[in-house]
């Protein structure tokens, strides 16, 4: 099981951080999983988490100039790791000016990722900055428990708006309680609502557009739906501002999924990342 | 005492006192003929801090004081010890303060024992602190910097590039030097959970050094916690850093100086506990204190091991004066096994103090021991009050207690406080 990588492109270099970044505010431990062709940040709580999932994706072309894997053996070309991401994104963040990145899978006294940063520096050599991050290789046996989410059946598919206004939103909401009603309908309208004994407070969001999705069979099962009716799912909102506050670009698209109270589904892309965010219904 | 403080010096002393409030929480305000000292030494006596602000740095300096008729000694203005939760809220905004304030007064009142701050803000706003102090005995560590083998200086930007790779939460940091490198790395004890902890390394060029001498080769680990304030008050500064430094066990002192401040952070290094300690005659003191007949070697060894852990647990104490070095159990997370072995004093195996003490205090605090060098010579060498029960527990067994930072008390022959003069009865019992 071999893995070396290296980025010596400051822009890919600061593209990987802000995706590091993102996942280390939604996931305390979460599995990487790497690929040949891709590096995935996989979270599947299922149980302990209250069902919370996440599942993000990256071209391993578009950030890193050069990757070399070798997985445990010739039929599964993978390796699956569980690390802190937190830990990730501190070895990224003072790399702001670095000439470049180079990440190791090593086995001094326990399996580490060794994140070498080399920083320009005002003698002839570089300064450099190693950092071993303690990570767990996951057998394969349990590579089954990471494997990517389905789409659910969901009842209404909607765009999602400026994440910037619904991240204050919902930070707003967050002081008065812990739960918020994601409801949305397929004329392109969405509500975040929050109940209290005392008051109630929601805010609507119009004319957002609703994604369609060809199914396999052909038909948008959503069809039958009338438009005005809401899906509704009510979650807990501290993992909804989570999700938000780890933004820290726009995506090129922002979309959510209900199935009606059951989950919500948040999927967000950008050029050559995707994430996805299922966050469970609660009754 | 009264001095003024106007412009950029505002901001360097509010980060002066900001530094030093990292290592205690009070801190003694020492005014001397020729500037104001302050200084700071922590509960485990594992951390000092002196800042000196000569004269010039102030607007306006005036160190005489009302002379006590009593007084046969020359000192007219005491040291104070003050609570720094009082003095930080004067210094609150630092990076603002010369933006607001135009001017700052300091004066003491040593028969009110009363400290006066008092700002001149914009808008003829005036703030005022008056704050009590406690008469004290002065504290000063000994401690030859020019005795150092090693000694790094540079920029303190450099300093802060390096330290901001760890993590705010990193308490220990390891300082490994050859001639060839410098290397930086996050220290872990050897109990702790290696699967979980991340590892943090720099590895530097001699070149990137304004002065790089490399006499012996060296790990030292300090702690990180206690030199960050040392780090931002630099970079106010922005005077060189020094370090100057030994092998493992040996304190580290952290140095800037110019023309108007100096400033030294002293820390305690880990000793390697597996390695024999190669000690190394204890401190010199001065000759009162020591009859050098007491010590055979092995009980100086235990000795040392057992006492340089600073930490107050008196009563282990007696226990681990049976062991030898070799055997020390590593008692996990015990504050024990780190045997920080801190400044010996300047002379080794120097009993006579005289000459000794002298050159520590030329290393450390330019003018300001001379004065005092005739009491130290006279006055047994010992703890500062709190811990005084601590020392006496040791003394008993009748093995030395100096490693680390040795400080060296004046008593005062004037007019003492109450606590003060309990201790002082205490001091004539040993």
């Amino acid at each position: 099981m071999r893995f070396r990588a290296k980025i010596v492109d400051l822009a890919c270099l600061n593209h990987f951080s802000r995706v590091v970044n993102t996942i280390a505010k939604l996931a305390k431990t979460c599995t990487l999983r790497l690929t040949v062709s891709k590096l995935y940040f996989i979270l599947s709580d299922k149980v302990l988490n209250g069902g919370v999932g996440m599942w993000c994706e990256l071209n391993q072309g578009n950030f890193f100039d050069e990757f070399q894997m070798e997985g445990v053996s010739a039929e599964h070309n993978e390796i699956y790791l569980e690390l802190m991401p937190e830990n990730l994104s501190r070895a990224l963040k003072t790399a702001h000016n670095a000439k470049a990145v180079k990440m190791k899978l090593t086995n001094k006294h326990c399996p580490c990722l060794r994140v070498a940063v080399e920083l320009p520096s005002l003698s002839s050599s570089s300064r450099i900055v190693t950092h071993d991050i303690p990570v767990g290789v996951i057998p394969r046996r349990l590579w089954n428990d990471f494997r990517e989410p389905s789409v659910p059946d969901f009842d209404v598919s909607i765009y999602l708006p400026a994440l910037k206004i619904m991240k204050s939103v919902v930070e707003r909401m967050r002081n008065l309680s812990n739960y918020v009603v994601i409801e949305a309908n397929l004329s392109g309208e969405m509500n975040l609502k929050v109940e209290t004994d005392l008051v109630c407070v929601t805010t609507h969001f119009k004319d957002l557009g609703n994604p369609s999705w060809a199914l396999e069979d052909g038909c948008q099962s959503s069809q039958d739906r009338d438009p005005e009716s809401m899906a509704e799912a009510r979650i807990d909102i501290r993992k909804l501002q989570q999700l938000l506050a780890g933004q820290q670009v726009n995506p090129t698209k922002a979309l959510c999924n209900i199935v009606s109270k059951r989950v919500v589904h948040l999927i967000l892309l950008h050029e050559d990342v995707s994430l996805q965010y299922f966050i469970p219904a609660l009754t | 005492m009264k001095c003024v403080i106007v412009g950029a010096h505002l901001r360097v002393f509010g980060r002066a006192i900001h530094a030093i409030a990292r290592i205690s929480d009070e801190f003694w305000f020492d005014p001397l003929e020729k500037g104001l000292a302050l200084r700071s030494v922590n509960s485990s006596r594992s951390a000092y801090a002196y800042v000196f602000f000569s004269s010039m740095f102030f607007q306006h300096y005036c160190w005489a004081a009302v002379p006590q008729p009593h007084q046969k000694d020359k000192q007219l203005s005491p040291p104070c010890k003050l609570i720094i939760k009082s003095v930080l809220p004067v210094f609150r905004c630092v990076n603002v303060l010369e933006r607001n304030v135009e001017k700052c007064s300091i004066y003491t009142n040593i028969n009110d024992h009363h400290i006066t701050f008092q700002l001149l803000c914009k808008h003829g706003v005036v703030k005022t602190y008056n704050l009590t102090f406690q008469e004290c005995d002065p504290l000063q560590a000994v401690f030859a910097k020019h005795m150092c083998p090693n000694v790094l200086k540079f920029h303190s930007r450099l300093l802060a590039d390096i330290m901001v790779h760890f993590p705010t939460s990193q308490e220990e940091v390891t300082l490994s030097v050859t001639p060839m490198k410098v290397c930086f790395k996050s220290y872990t004890e050897e109990d702790a959970d290696l699967s979980k902890t991340m590892l943090t390394e720099i590895q530097l060029n001699p070149d990137e050094f304004d002065y790089f001498q490399i006499g012996v080769d060296s790990e030292v680990t300090f702690c990180l916690k206690e030199l960050r304030g040392l780090l931002v008050f630099s970079e106010a500064t922005s005077v060189p850093v020094s370090i100057h430094f030994d092998i493992s066990g040996k304190p580290v002192a952290f140095s800037i100086e110019d023309l108007v401040l100096e400033a030294s952070f002293i820390l305690a290094t880990l000793s390697d506990i597996d390695k024999k300690t190669s000690q190394q005659q204890p401190p010199g003191f001065t000759p009162q204190q020591e009859s050098p007949g007491t010590r055979t070697g092995k009980a100086e060894k235990a000795s040392m091991d057992k006492d340089s852990s600073k930490q107050a647990n008196a009563s282990k104490k007696p226990q681990r004066s049976e062991n030898t070095p070799s055997t020390e159990p590593a008692k996990p997370g015990s504050p024990l096994v780190k045997q920080r072995k801190v400044i010996p004093g300047a002379t080794e195996g120097d009993a006579t103090g005289v000459g000794g003490t002298t050159t520590a205090h030329a290393g450390l605090a330019a003018g300001a021991a001379e004065a005092h060098y005739d009491k130290v010579r006279r006055q047994p060498v010992v703890f500062r009050v709190e811990h005084l029960s601590w020392c006496l527990g040791t003394r008993s067994l009748g093995v030395t207690t100096w490693n680390y930072i040795q400080f060296c008390l004046w008593p005062f022959n004037g007019s003492i406080s109450h606590s003060s003069r309990a201790d002082r009865n205490r001091h004539h019992h040993i």
